[in-house]
């Protein structure tokens, strides 16, 4: 198969399971992760990228055509257009149009490595969710957060993790290395599972 | 009038998602999408989706109760923060107009979008994200009953071996989804899906009164919501 062949209806609806699933999983992990504000500010996105890495390499593999990745993070993007951040989807898009150039290459689709890097690149960019409404549009996100009922030392001690430069390189650094590790366990469940039924 | 033939037609159903998510988005005053959420209470009435109201009117009676009490008695959350309180609750009106769009027979909506000329990827597309929460939830059940015969729900189990039960949960979940999606485009191509010519289907509907009425009295008040509450 190659992966500037035309898209077939199975594509499209392989890619489009799988995609909804990747964002059902992602939305559901960052519901859990709320209950607890340190989980949610600090770990929730890394977590997040090593129980998807598995999903996106089998939905990578499988479909094996140049504009899986970016029709994932469009719809992605869609999602959080929906839920009212409009700047992810345009946020989201780039990411992608970066995942696509690092699965250029005709060979990339089978290279686990070149897979990994994607992943790798897109969980540190996957920060953006949670950075980008604090630091660009950090005026609505206090007065929403005071509308809720907040006080002003409670909405700065809440988000103390994404403005201390500490805790900011930590969260990047974690959620790397999640995405990393989530990309070497898909990888070799694709070895194991995936590739022995014949079906990548 | 039976309860499949109160619901409304998909235009209208995408017309009150579409301001639902300009009024919720785009208005001056937060605190004044109940107004929102009591037209799609109206809505959802008007449908007699008995069901769903009466869920979403507990989901939202208890969030306001939340909010009511953090505003005004001081309450501090133990678990979910005061941000996501109101979070849910600023969003319960997209949340029903979803559903209610979710919840539209897919066969009326393909044929909807198939009438106003959308590519056929958008459209299988669109219906495989329709139809993804039933038929996962059919699929997980099945999957933990299958686990849980094989002795693996236990919480020892899980929590001695999290690797193991996230890869028991994924592998087969995955290769249904991979099963799931080559059915569906085997018949999507029994049905025609790359024929070139026009598409027509047996669910098209001809829009009625009441559709145009609802959708007519569901726009103009986002409108009037909006211009009487300020634009952002």
């Amino acid at each position: 198969m190659k992966p500037n062949a035309k898209w077939s209806a199975k594509d499209v609806i392989t890619t489009v399971l799988l995609s909804v699933l990747l964002i059902v999983i992602q939305l559901l992990i960052n519901m859990i992760c709320m209950a607890n504000h340190f989980v949610s500010m600090v770990l929730s996105v890394g977590i997040t990228c090593l129980v998807c890495a598995p999903i996106y390499f089998l939905m990578v593999r499988r479909v094996h055509k140049r504009f899986v990745s970016l029709l994932y993070m469009t719809l992605l993007g869609v999602v959080f257009l929906i839920m009212g951040d409009w700047f992810l989807l345009p946020y989201f898009i780039v990411v992608g149009f970066v995942c696509e150039a690092i699965l250029w290459k005709t060979d990339a689709y089978d290279n686990p490595w070149r897979i990994t890097a994607a992943w790798t690149v897109y969980s540190g960019l996957y920060q953006g969710v949670n950075l980008l409404p604090i630091l660009a549009f950090w005026e609505a996100f206090t007065s929403n957060a005071l509308a809720s009922g907040m006080s002003q030392e409670y909405i700065d001690s809440y988000l103390s993790y994404y403005t201390q430069p500490g805790w900011l390189a930590f969260i990047l650094i974690f959620t790397v290395a999640c995405g990393f590790v989530g990309s070497l366990i898909g990888s070799r469940m694709m070895k194991k599972h995936f590739g022995k039924a014949g079906i990548l | 009038m039976g309860k499949q033939d109160a619901g409304f037609a998909a235009p209208v159903r995408l017309c009150v998602f579409a301001a639902t998510l300009l009024g919720v988005f785009l208005t001056g005053g937060t605190e004044r999408t109940w107004i929102i959420a009591a037209m799609l209470f109206l809505i959802l009435m008007a449908q007699k989706a008995w069901k769903q109201c009466a869920g979403f009117a507990v989901f939202y009676g208890i969030l306001s109760l939340l909010l009511y009490l953090i505003r005004f008695h001081g309450l501090r959350m133990a678990v979910f923060s005061e941000f996501h309180v109101f979070l849910f609750w600023w969003m319960t009106p997209v949340f029903m107009a979803a559903w209610n769009l979710v919840s539209t027979p897919p066969g009326e909506l393909s044929a909807f979008f198939a009438r106003v000329h959308a590519p056929t990827g958008a459209i299988l597309g669109m219906l495989v994200i329709f139809r993804f929460f039933p038929t996962m939830r059919a699929e997980l059940r099945g999957l933990r009953e299958s686990m849980h015969n094989r002795g693996l729900t236990g919480p020892a189990q899980v929590l001695r071996h999290p690797g193991n039960t996230f890869e028991y949960i994924l592998v087969p979940m995955l290769l249904r989804c991979l099963q799931i999606s080559d059915q569906l485009a085997v018949s999507a191509a029994a049905r025609g899906i790359d024929t070139p010519g026009p598409r027509h289907s047996y669910y098209e509907r001809k829009l009625r009164a009441r559709d145009i009425l609802a959708a007519a009295l569901y726009a103009g008040g986002i409108l009037a919501f909006l211009l009487t509450g300020g634009i952002k």
